[in-house]
């Protein structure tokens, strides 16, 4: 199938390196400490979360960092074809895993001992690239419940599909079976902490790729600093200071 | 507390304040190690905090911090004063919610103990816990520790510490008559408390 047509243009009409147009907001929940709405083109996700709190099992309290737990869902109405998937299925699992490892990487968890927060995601329109929208809404959500992080953690993916590298798939793309990178990334302190790949390639384009998708991590942080900016000044114009 | 002279400005995670060398990190801000720079971990207002000049230490670096405009409920401390109210009366010790430190509610549950030899400043071991309080009593009660894992350990071995308000039989709110008793202004009956000295 032909991803990019002759004129360089993708199926929804995106050049091979444009973003979809990506929207947050903060305070979708008004009863949890942080949350947030985030959306990248046709895909949109929530997050929420609670804490730092007392940890709820006592068994898994740590006496010198906080517990981070992470629960990711997808609405059933997110998909085309409506689905009856049973909660904690493989793929939500591993998301799970993956978003919590990426935020445990960025919350300072030494400062909040023997507490625990809770981060809770779920998608509510799926269109490819719900892990990285995820990470996304989290961040947000974390910064919004003013829960100290090392630095603003952003997520985009990136292909290689007709032999060009694509920045952000959508759903189509995604299922087209070629490679898929995800990466997680510290803008400010430039560093990955997360690297995920479906398929094969080869070194070199893999670099160009993986480039790719921290240009557009980059992209995000941006936007997300200015949401945070815009949602700060907000509170405080409304506060009359 | 000196604020820098130009507008305050806003700032989030990642950002870098300064370096360490020249500026502390207070709240809201962290210092890596590999490179000693000072970043924020918050997103707020920067205020940059002069040190005080009588401070005993050499370090006259100023500090900064990051103001969030969340605040996070209030949490019993070693040394605050708390209002707790007393859920259950034991032999050797009676058990109580923490409802406010200092001046301010809490928003999650706090359980506070006040063992016998926490409740007054002499004659420890003649306390009957009985005679010195009762269940739905409100205390005024010093955080002495964080206490085991289940509760906070709470003393009112103070003249201004103890029972501030309690409930008669008939379920009047009794007058305090002295340090050790209180009066329902219904029946005349007279309850032992270990009464908080409230005011002048």
């Amino acid at each position: 199938m032909e991803y990019v047509s002759p004129e360089g243009l993708r199926l929804d009409g995106r050049r091979p390196m444009e973003m979809r147009q990506i929207r947050a907001e903060i305070g979708a929940v008004a009863k949890a400490d942080g949350s947030a709405v985030f959306e990248m083109g046709n895909t949109k996700v929530i997050a929420a979360v609670y804490g730092p709190r007392e940890v709820q099992n006592r068994s898994q309290q740590m006496n010198d960092k906080a517990l981070v737990r992470c629960e990711y869902s997808m609405a059933n109405f997110s998909t085309g074809d409506r689905m009856r998937k049973p909660k904690g299925d493989r793929r939500s699992t591993e998301i799970s895993l993956v978003i919590r490892q990426t935020m445990e990487a960025c919350i300072l968890t030494h400062l909040m001992p023997r507490s625990q927060i809770d981060i809770f995601v779920q998608v509510l329109q799926a269109d490819g690239g719900t892990r990285s929208a995820c990470i996304n809404a989290a961040t947000l959500a974390l910064a919004d419940a003013g829960i100290p992080l090392r630095d603003l953690v952003t997520s985009c993916s990136s292909g290689y599909l007709n032999s060009t590298p694509l920045l952000d798939l959508n759903y189509v793309e995604d299922s087209a079976g070629g490679p898929d990178v995800t990466v997680g990334f510290l803008p400010k302190l430039d560093k990955v902490t997360l690297l995920q790949m479906d398929s094969k390639l080869p070194i070199d384009i893999f670099e160009n790729v993986m480039q790719l998708a921290i240009e557009g991590c980059k992209a995000v942080a941006n936007y997300i600093r200015e949401i945070l900016l815009e949602n700060t000044k907000q509170l405080e114009y409304r506060r009359g200071l | 507390m000196e604020e820098a002279g130009r507008e305050k400005e806003v700032v989030t995670p990642g950002e870098v304040l300064g370096k360490a060398s020249d500026v502390r990190a207070g709240r809201g801000a962290y210092v890596a190690p590999h490179n000693n720079l000072v970043y924020a971990s918050l997103t707020g207002f920067r205020r940059i905090v002069s040190p005080p000049p009588d401070s005993p230490d050499q370090d006259q670096r100023p500090t900064v911090e990051v103001t969030h405009h969340k605040a996070h409920g209030v949490i019993p401390e070693p040394g605050s004063v708390v209002l707790a109210r007393v859920t259950k009366v034991m032999a050797k010790m009676a058990s109580a919610d923490i409802m406010c430190v200092g001046p301010k509610s809490v928003r999650e549950k706090f359980t506070g103990i006040i063992r016998q030899q926490d409740v007054r400043a002499t004659e420890i071991d003649k306390v009957d816990m009985h005679l010195s309080f009762r269940a739905g009593d409100i205390v005024r009660a010093l955080v002495l520790s964080l206490g085991d894992a289940r509760a906070y350990y709470l003393s009112t071995a103070q003249n201004e510490l103890g029972v501030v308000s309690a409930e008669s039989t008939s379920g009047a709110t009794m007058v305090p008559i002295s340090w050790t008793e209180m009066q329902c202004p219904l029946t005349a009956q007279i309850e032992h408390r270990k009464v908080a000295k409230v005011g002048g």
